[in-house]
């Protein structure tokens, strides 16, 4: 068995010394930084400017597109609903799936009505009274939903007593004729 | 390389390097946190007026609107399958016509939307002359039950960038819709 070299372990990183020995003898190789550092600054530059200091609060189902506009609102915490053509889900649970017959007629729809009672009247006892604000509610649809889905649960919610929908739309700077 | 600033070089050829290590340190503690915390895709909401439920009489729904002078004079983009309009009091306007596009295999229906922007701009426009003393912000979209979700916010989108920012959504059978359109606004 052959005694390990005494050869240096040749690139010293970080050390500000790096020196890396080449087999033709002691030559010194040093790492140019500058480009390194220019594309690092952009790259700083960009996520800061990308930055949010609040977060992001609202959670968009991987079932889901959102369409895009160019509105400035922003999204608060709400109860969510989620409308695809499959299912509508409310906060998470799947509530109603999407059959013909339901797309059939334009009034609200009775199990979702129910749930967001439910919802409201839960949020009635646990803060005691209820405040505008809390009587919003954010709606997620896919770019794909016919507007009797869509224009069946904003009745829901308006039954229920959500006296406000919003739809939310991932934000963008131009529309172009592509978008569709 | 990155030889600490002396002031003077030893053989006294070179210039003084600054050190960029410590800055490529700094560096990369940021841009870590940055691409985890970045958001690139911002959800925003569009507030929407209170819904009207489908009228199967058509221009029937209109006498919902009649509540205050603007619900009265706000204009509707009517959206069917085959065209679009621009209701007024003072009547229903031709915007443009449908268009089919092929999207992933699926052809899907979509409007020539710089249209719905020139005239709908020119509507407030002539609103906004026509009765200064009223601030216009509500429009209705009036659309077919089978209308696509992304042209629905689109219309919104354009009519919010013209000043009517507070829309709201009727949808309607296809002869309801035509049935409104004959009865105007």
């Amino acid at each position: 068995m052959s005694a390990p070299s005494k050869r240096k372990v040749p690139l010293l990183l970080g050390s500000g010394k790096s020196i890396a020995l080449s087999r033709g003898g002691d030559k010194k190789v040093t790492l140019n930084l500058t480009s390194m550092i220019d594309m690092f600054t952009i790259l700083l530059v960009f996520l800061l400017k990308s930055y949010s200091a609040d977060g992001q609060i609202v959670t968009v189902s991987d079932q889901l597109v959102l369409p895009k506009a160019r509105m400035e609102q922003r999204v608060e915490l709400k109860l969510e609903i989620q409308v695809n053509n499959s299912v509508i889900v409310v906060d998470g649970d799947p509530v109603v799936s999407v059959t013909p017959d339901l797309l059939s007629s334009g009034n609200s729809i009775p199990e979702l009505v129910v749930r967001l009672k439910d919802h409201l009247e839960y949020s009635r006892l646990t803060r005691g009274t209820l405040t505008e604000e809390e009587t919003k509610i954010n709606i997620q649809g896919d770019v794909d939903i016919p507007a009797i889905l869509l224009q069946r649960v904003m009745a829901s919610c308006s039954e229920a007593g959500y006296a406000t929908q919003n739809l939310a739309v991932i934000k963008t700077e131009t529309l172009e004729e592509g978008d569709v | 390389m990155a030889k600490a600033a002396s002031g003077r070089s030893r053989t006294g050829k070179h210039l003084p390097e600054i050190d960029l290590l410590p800055v490529m340190n700094l560096f990369c503690c940021i841009i870590p946190f940055l691409l985890f915390s970045a958001t690139f895709l911002e959800v925003v909401v569009i507030e929407m007026a209170q819904t009207e439920g489908v009228s199967s009489a058509g221009a029937g729904a209109t006498a919902n609107l009649m509540r205050s002078e603007e619900d009265r004079l706000q204009p509707k983009i009517i959206m069917t399958q085959q065209e679009m309009f621009i209701g007024t009091v003072s009547g229903t306007v031709h915007v443009c016509y449908a268009q089919e596009t092929v999207v992933d295999g699926e052809t899907i229906i979509t409007f020539p939307w710089d249209s719905l922007a020139t005239d709908i701009t020119e509507v407030y426009e002539l609103l906004d002359e026509a009765y200064p003393q009223i601030d216009f912000h509500k429009i209705t979209i009036l659309t077919v039950e089978e209308m696509r979700y992304q042209n629905i916010i689109r219309a919104i989108d354009i009519a919010g960038e013209a000043g009517f920012d507070q829309p709201g959504l009727q949808v309607a059978p296809s002869t309801a819709v035509s049935s409104a359109m004959r009865g105007g606004n």
